[in-house]
């Protein structure tokens, strides 16, 4: 958590006074528009080691969602205080965890959470939150090794070449399950789709499947002259990407109200294009916005 | 912040003071390696988790039995205090005067065995970045001469001074934040301290471990999965199994297989028993062959950390089938031979008995209402799958077809140990009778990104009950008697010469049954949820039985149908103390 002990108490003072003056609301931390400005900060939950969005560099935490979030605080005239949530087994579970409830462990809940799913079915079903301000459509990207692999191949013709993938994701499904599993030897696992282009670019790997944020974030950083990248559709592949939005709490609408706002202005004005430019990654609109 | 640095200071300045007066007991003294093995015999005190390195649970004593046990009535009870109160699945330890037991949120305390009054506490300070998948809880410590020793959620080992709660030595076992923990009770064997993992992320390996007891210096490491290497006083010491023999790729590397609930030891054959957790990924249909050692139970020789043998529960699992259930050593004559077996009552609704000496199967039985994965097994020991139970690959495009599947996924029986009685030769289970739909679920999202994931809902399959305490005659396979219980069963049992069985109930008693009959005799309602593991000892020549009491564990954290059995239970956090009145 990026809060430091004074940051941390100095905002429990100001709850002391708020508290004082009757305007605490039953819950404490996750606190509509008034409060947020009154308290002067604006907690946003962003994942743990989630490159390129979230992540640590040299202790700092970077990446496109946390410079959103300082933008977002800004925007709103306070102080912007990140809190890095560990991934659960579901982004139910983080919405929990995250914004509604907080964790076992003493996380607080923060005021709004980045990088949720701005998908109906799913809104549908955590009632407790409401999904707010879609600002980006991800979609998985296949790239590979020039020379190694013809990256618009019919996948089987992949075999026998070593594919990287992040463990648990839907790339991994793919290519361990398709073509009656003729790939499955060749799947290498990595803990995340970061690590999982970086093979590639190491020589652990000749092919990866991985968002495409992901890629093009780690190309570029590395800059490598041998990575294609496949320009055609893959053949029966369960994913046709997914829009990203933010989350509040059910009762913290007028927040979502406000930072909506800010967000098409930020979109107008090129602000937001420029955050994902800084991380090498293309914007694309979300297909909801 | 504040609030949880002022608390240990208060802690630091209450050991300081009791340390002061620690002199007045020998450095070093108190249980050795021996007195450990005879745990089970010695009715003293109780200085192991299962009351023996074998964990039968059984005790000698008859003074409390089925003629007095309505007389039964609390000595005093203890509160853990403060806000942490969640489930308490401790079983406490007795020796010297002194009850330690374990609390949620990686607590330990010691009480005055006579009194209850608090003699030091400690508190792990936990970092808030744990993810631990089933409650906060802690299931128990070892004690070991001035030491007692327990495992925290965020995978550490903590070894205290028995005297005093402080702290001797403090090793990280493995990395909370590659997805670790631990909360099982530390076994300890020959000087060494044996742990297995915990956790539910991917990317994890289930191992076992052994410690020096002293300094907590890694001895051997054996990973459980095939392909992995083990460890021998820092040395490779071979790799566990054969490569790829049964799995695929580099799926071996990330097999899952965690040993959550670690292990027993019988000095008899000089083996550990340690059961392995469910292969990653969840979707069986990803990884192709049996996976082992997941969903097993394998005798590892404590000397060197090698495997001896291994026994697949349930092979290529795709229910969530954990194989970590406690394998209880003990002797019977089958088909009038003599035989020194171990028996397992798996989370796939099978009991099962195996000769311990060399894992050979003798048989497996149901000791649920319903298994809708398998038929049964055959005498080669595979169970035979009904290929239409197993839960489908997932697939992007639409909903899946809904499976019904029972034992759900958190089992026949899940974490809580049965008990075996030498007086009656039965065992008793504590079981869930319960299943789920399962379905692929085509709307999910892991960590912001899309996910082919699963929806499942988990429900009672009979009208009367979900719990259900069974006693099973591991000669034949029947089940000789059971107690229905409306909500499910999550406490461990405890079985006495007294011709009793004890075990508690989330509605909050701790009960007593006739264990050849299976009445019940006595109830006392401990105001929360019991969940933890009943003990007995003698002290001052009466007999005491002690049981922690406090909701919470692995249950309340799943909704649907199952939740309305519990839904009026408070949480809470207490010891509780009972014996005969005097005269």
């Amino acid at each position: 958590m990026q809060t430091t002990d004074l940051g941390r108490r100095r905002f429990l003072m100001n709850a002391l006074a708020m508290s004082a003056l009757g305007l605490m609301p039953g819950n404490a931390f996750a606190a509509p528009i008034a409060k947020v400005k009154a308290l002067g900060v604006l907690r946003v939950a962003v994942y743990k080691d989630n490159r390129p969005w979230s992540w640590r560099q040299d202790g700092k935490l970077i990446g496109i969602d946390a410079d959103l979030g300082a933008a977002l605080a800004k925007a709103l005239g306070v102080r912007v205080d990140l809190a890095e949530l560990i991934a659960d087994e579901s982004v139910d579970d983080d919405l929990r965890n995250g914004v509604w409830k907080g964790g076992l462990l003493g996380f607080q809940p923060a005021d709004i959470m980045l990088h949720i799913p701005f998908d109906r079915g799913f809104a549908a079903r955590n009632e407790q939150v409401a999904i707010i301000a879609p600002y980006y459509r991800e979609t998985f990207q296949f790239a590979c090794v020039k020379g190694e692999i013809d990256c618009n191949a019919i996948p089987s013709q992949f075999r026998g070449h070593k594919l990287a993938a992040e463990i648990d994701s839907i790339p991994d499904f793919y290519l361990m399950g398709t073509f009656g599993g003729i790939l499955a030897k060749d799947v290498a696992h990595f803990p995340s789709g970061a690590d999982a282009v970086n093979a590639i670019i190491d020589g652990h790997a000749e092919g990866v499947l991985a968002s495409r944020a992901q890629i093009e974030a780690v190309l570029a950083d590395r800059k490598p002259a041998n990575i294609a990248r496949r320009t055609t559709p893959l053949p029966a592949f369960p994913s046709p990407g997914w829009d990203i939005g933010m989350a509040v709490k059910e009762n913290s609408r007028n927040l979502g109200d406000s930072v909506e706002a800010i967000l098409t202005e930020m979109a107008a004005s090129g602000e937001l294009k420029a955050i994902f430019d800084r991380y090498g990654v293309t914007y694309a609109p979300a297909l909801a916005a | 912040m504040t609030g949880r640095f002022m608390r240990s200071m208060a802690g630091a300045a209450l050991c300081a003071l009791l340390a002061a007066g620690a002199p007045l007991l020998a450095a070093g003294a108190g249980p050795t390696d021996a007195d450990l093995m005879a745990d089970a015999s010695s009715t003293g005190d109780v200085l192991t988790y299962g009351m023996g390195p074998q964990a039968q649970r059984f005790s000698t004593l008859n003074a409390i039995n089925t003629e007095t046990v309505s007389k039964l009535v609390p000595a005093f009870a203890a509160s853990l205090g403060g806000e942490k109160q969640r489930g308490q699945e401790s079983q406490p330890l007795v020796y010297d005067g002194t009850i330690y037991v374990t609390g949620s949120y990686s607590r330990l305390f010691a009480f005055d065995a006579k009194t209850g009054e608090q003699k030091w506490k400690y508190e792990a300070r936990l970092p808030d970045g744990i993810m631990p998948c089933c409650d906060v809880v802690n299931r128990g410590a070892a004690i070991y001469g001035d030491k007692i020793i327990f495992a925290t959620l965020d995978a550490r080992l903590v070894a205290l001074n028995r005297n005093t709660g402080k702290v001797v030595w403090n090793k990280q076992i493995a990395d909370y934040q590659a997805g670790y923990s631990a909360t099982a009770a530390p076994l300890i064997v020959k000087g060494m301290v044996i742990t297995g993992n915990s956790g539910g992320e991917f990317g994890i390996v289930g191992a076992v471990e052994a410690r020096d007891v002293n300094t907590g210096e890694l001895i051997w490491h054996r990973p459980v999965v095939e392909g992995n290497m083990g460890t021998l006083r820092g040395k490779d010491n071979g790799i566990t199994g054969k490569l790829n023999a049964s799995w695929e790729g580099d799926l071996w590397k990330t097999g899952g297989g965690a040993t959550w609930l670690g292990g027993t030891y019988d000095p008899e054959t000089n083996l550990l028993y340690f059961g392995t957790g469910n292969p990653a990924p969840w979707n069986s249909h990803l990884r192709k062959g049996d996976n082992l050692y997941t969903a097993s139970t394998l005798a590892i020789d404590p000397d060197t950390g090698t495997i001896k043998w291994h026994y697949q529960t349930t092979p290529h699992d795709g229910w969530d089938f954990d194989g970590v259930n406690e394998f209880i050593p003990f002797d019977a004559t089958i088909n009038g031979k003599p035989m020194k077996l171990g028996a397992k009552a798996d989370r796939n609704g099978y009991f099962f008995v195996l000769d311990r000496t060399n894992g050979k199967f003798i048989s497996a039985n149901k000791f649920v209402m319903q298994t809708t994965w398998a038929k049964g097994y055959d005498k080669n020991g595979k169970p035979i799958v009904i290929p239409t139970g197993r839960p489908g690959a997932p697939e992007g495009a639409a909903k899946g077809t809904s499976v019904f599947s029972s034992p759900s996924f958190l089992g026949g029986k899940n974490w809580m140990p049965m008990a075996y009685s030498k007086d009656t030769g039965l065992f008793y289970i504590p079981s869930n009778d319960w299943g789920m739909d399962i379905w692929n679920e085509p709307i999910a999202y892991k960590k912001g990104a899309a996910y082919l994931g699963a929806g499942f809902t988990i429900k009672p399959i009979a009208e009367d009950h979900i719990g259900a305490l069974r006693a099973m005659d591991p000669k034949t396979g029947k089940i000789v008697w059971e107690y229905k219980n409306k909500a499910p069963l999550w406490g461990g049992v405890l079985t006495t010469a007294g011709n009793l069985v004890f075990t508690g109930t989330p509605e909050g008693y701790l009960k007593a049954f006739d264990a050849k009959s299976g009445k019940e005799l006595w109830k006392f309602q401990t105001g929360s949820g019991v969940v933890g593991s009943p003990i007995t000892w003698e002290q001052d020549g009466e007999q005491y039985v002690a049981v922690m009491s406090g909701w919470g564990g692995a249950v309340p954290l799943w909704g649907g149908e199952v939740a309305k059995s519990f839904k009026d239970i408070n949480q809470g956090g207490s010891l509780w103390v009972f014996k005969l009145p005097k005269g």
